[in-house]
């Protein structure tokens, strides 16, 4: 890998489609990553997620499409493959009885790296995941959530250059699931390319660069995070506590910038303003209405669009049409 | 290279298991035990008696053993992270299976060399023709062994049903691996050894290539 194409993408999915016995898993998946790129893949459970990563790391090899890797056909290039790539799987995998230490050196033989740095690059990785007073502990006592770390020690052990990460950050505690997203972070600014699949929402939205969301075996949606939340067409909303119980609906709908208000409770209402409203200009309008009324208002809450509601229509949409 | 590491890796996972005691040390006390305790026995030479039994016994250890660790391994995901680095699929299963038949050639010597001692104290020094039917039990043990082996490999990589996997290898394992050692038996102008290793050897290799064969076009 001393050399790589920057102009060219590092990984490009072109019409990938896998399926199984009889479940559709993948339906001509399409997209590409640039060599520093964090790619946030989310999905409900079973949109195909595990598929498109099993794919990527040479596990399931009978697929139609083509995927790339640094502009070269995944399945005349394995073994080449093998040398810069990382793996996280989602499940499990390791020989119960051995420690740490010695499932780690297991993996280090079986990639080939140098014998004499191997203890070193070990302890490294330990550190890096924050593993290291584990070490000599066997693999069968350790908990969930350090044998999520150890699969990322793993995939970590001989510095590849992309990553490929099932579901990293599920089953760890907070002070982890931040540490470890840190690592991914500084990872990808060392020039690394990482792919990771995830549920939380809010993970994705903090650390990818990328991201994509896959249901039922369709990418419904890629683009940079910003991109995906203003695009879409995902409305402000406005909710406003008031000191004392209100009827105020029937004046709101006449002004023209709200598309809709209901009331949440006797004293709070929910506001969404129109696709088309100038945000800034609204909430000034609105404020002023509210004073030049004098209402007594106790909360005056935006809620922006969050990833999540991007992903709820996406994914709800969808599955509605069925 | 990463073939010599994963022996070395099941080797250690057999000892760490305690698997390779219970060969090593429960199938040669079994033998003598039974010797000293069916008195029908005395005089009979305890070797061939030790040859039948721990072909029988650890054929059928093993070939369960050999079986459950791979429908294991497979549904724990253990595979994952090994395909995924520059290894040979086939040597992930032959690593596997050389290691226990390593084991269970241990086992065996173990066990005669033990029956041949007390051969020697009970009976006397052994004449020729005893030596040369120890070796023919030798030979034939490990005839049934490697095909119980093969076995267990090949329910191991088509099941993932652990408990399945265990009861098929050793059934079937049990009565394949008669083939090679029953018609001796009946008729007596066979030469037993040509016999088992004829049965032994295209009947072993036939079920290893039809489970690397399964196992290199698995999906994990
Ligand atoms: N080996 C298999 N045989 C048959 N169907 C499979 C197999 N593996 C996965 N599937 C099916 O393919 C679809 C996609 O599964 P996949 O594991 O890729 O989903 P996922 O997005 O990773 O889900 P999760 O979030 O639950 O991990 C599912 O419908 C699943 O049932
Ligand atoms: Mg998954």
């Amino acid at each position: 890998m001393s050399h790589m194409n920057l102009s060219e993408p590092l990984i490009e999915f072109r019409n990938v489609v896998k399926s199984y016995k009889n479940v559709l898993a993948l339906n001509n998946v399409s997209f590409s990553l640039n060599q520093g790129d964090i790619f946030g893949y989310i999905g409900p459970n079973g949109a195909g997620k595990s598929t498109t990563i099993k794919i990527m790391v040479g596990l399931i090899r009978d697929f139609s499409g083509t995927l790339l890797i640094n502009g070269k056909n995944i399945k005349s290039s394995y073994l080449e493959l093998f040398k810069i790539l990382g793996y996280h799987p989602q499940e499990a995998g390791f020989h119960r009885w051995k420690t740490v230490y010695q499932a780690l050196r297991t993996f280090g033989k079986l990639s080939k790296l140098e014998k004499r740095l191997l203890d070193s690059r070990i302890v490294e990785v330990l550190e890096f995941v924050n593993l290291k007073e584990v070490m000599n502990r066997k693999i069968i006592h350790l908990s969930g959530g350090m044998l999520q770390k150890l699969r990322l020690a793993q995939a970590l052990l001989g510095e590849p250059e992309i990553l490929v990460l099932d579901e990293p950050l599920t089953g760890l505690d907070p002070a982890s699931r931040y540490q470890i997203k840190n690592l991914i972070k500084k990872l990808a600014n060392s020039g690394k390319t990482i792919l990771f699949s995830s549920h939380i929402l809010s993970d994705v939205q903090d650390i990818a660069t990328k991201i994509g969301i896959l249901n039922l075996g369709n990418l419904v949606k890629v683009g940079r995070p910003s991109e995906l939340q203003s695009e879409y067409h995902v409305r402000n909303r406005i909710q406003i506590e008031f000191d004392n119980d209100i009827d105020i609906l029937d004046q709101l709908q006449n002004l023209n910038y709200i598309e809709q208000s209901e009331n949440k409770s006797a004293n709070v209402i929910l506001i969404s303003l129109k696709v088309e409203a100038d945000l800034d200009e609204s909430i000034h309008n609105l404020l002023q209405f509210l004073i030049d009324n004098k209402y007594k208002l106790r909360r005056f809450n935006l809620l922006t669009p969050s990833l999540e509601d991007v992903y709820l229509k996406l994914v709800q949409g969808e599955n509605n049409e069925l | 290279m990463s073939y010599r590491v994963l022996f070395f890796d099941e080797l250690k996972g057999f000892y760490k298991s305690k698997i390779m005691i219970i060969l090593w040390i429960g199938m040669p006390a079994l033998s003598i035990l039974i010797h000293y305790l069916i008195p029908s026995t005395e005089g009979f030479p305890v070797s061939s008696l030790v040859a039948v039994l721990v072909s029988n016994i650890s054929g059928m250890l093993s070939s369960a053993m050999i079986s459950t660790s791979i429908a294991n391994e497979k549904n724990n995901h253990v595979y994952d992270l090994i395909l995924m680095r520059p290894v040979k699929r086939y040597n992930i299963l032959l690593s596997k299976f050389c290691a226990v038949y390593l084991c269970l050639i241990i086992a065996t010597v173990i066990s005669l060399a033990l029956g041949l001692i007390i051969d020697i104290l009970t009976i006397g020094v052994p004449s020729q023709y005893f030596l040369e039917e120890t070796f023919k039990s030798l030979t034939i043990s490990l005839s049934a062994m490697a095909i119980s082996c093969s076995i267990g490999t090949f329910f191991g990589v088509s099941i993932s049903s652990i408990a399945a996997a265990a009861i098929l290898s050793v059934y079937v394992g049990n009565q394949v691996s008669a083939i090679a050692t029953l018609p001796v038996l009946f008729i007596e102008s066979l030469n037993s050894v040509l016999i088992a290793l004829l049965v032994a050897i295209p009947l072993t290799f036939t079920f290893l290539i039809i489970s690397l064969v399964m196992f290199s076009k698995k999906q994990f």
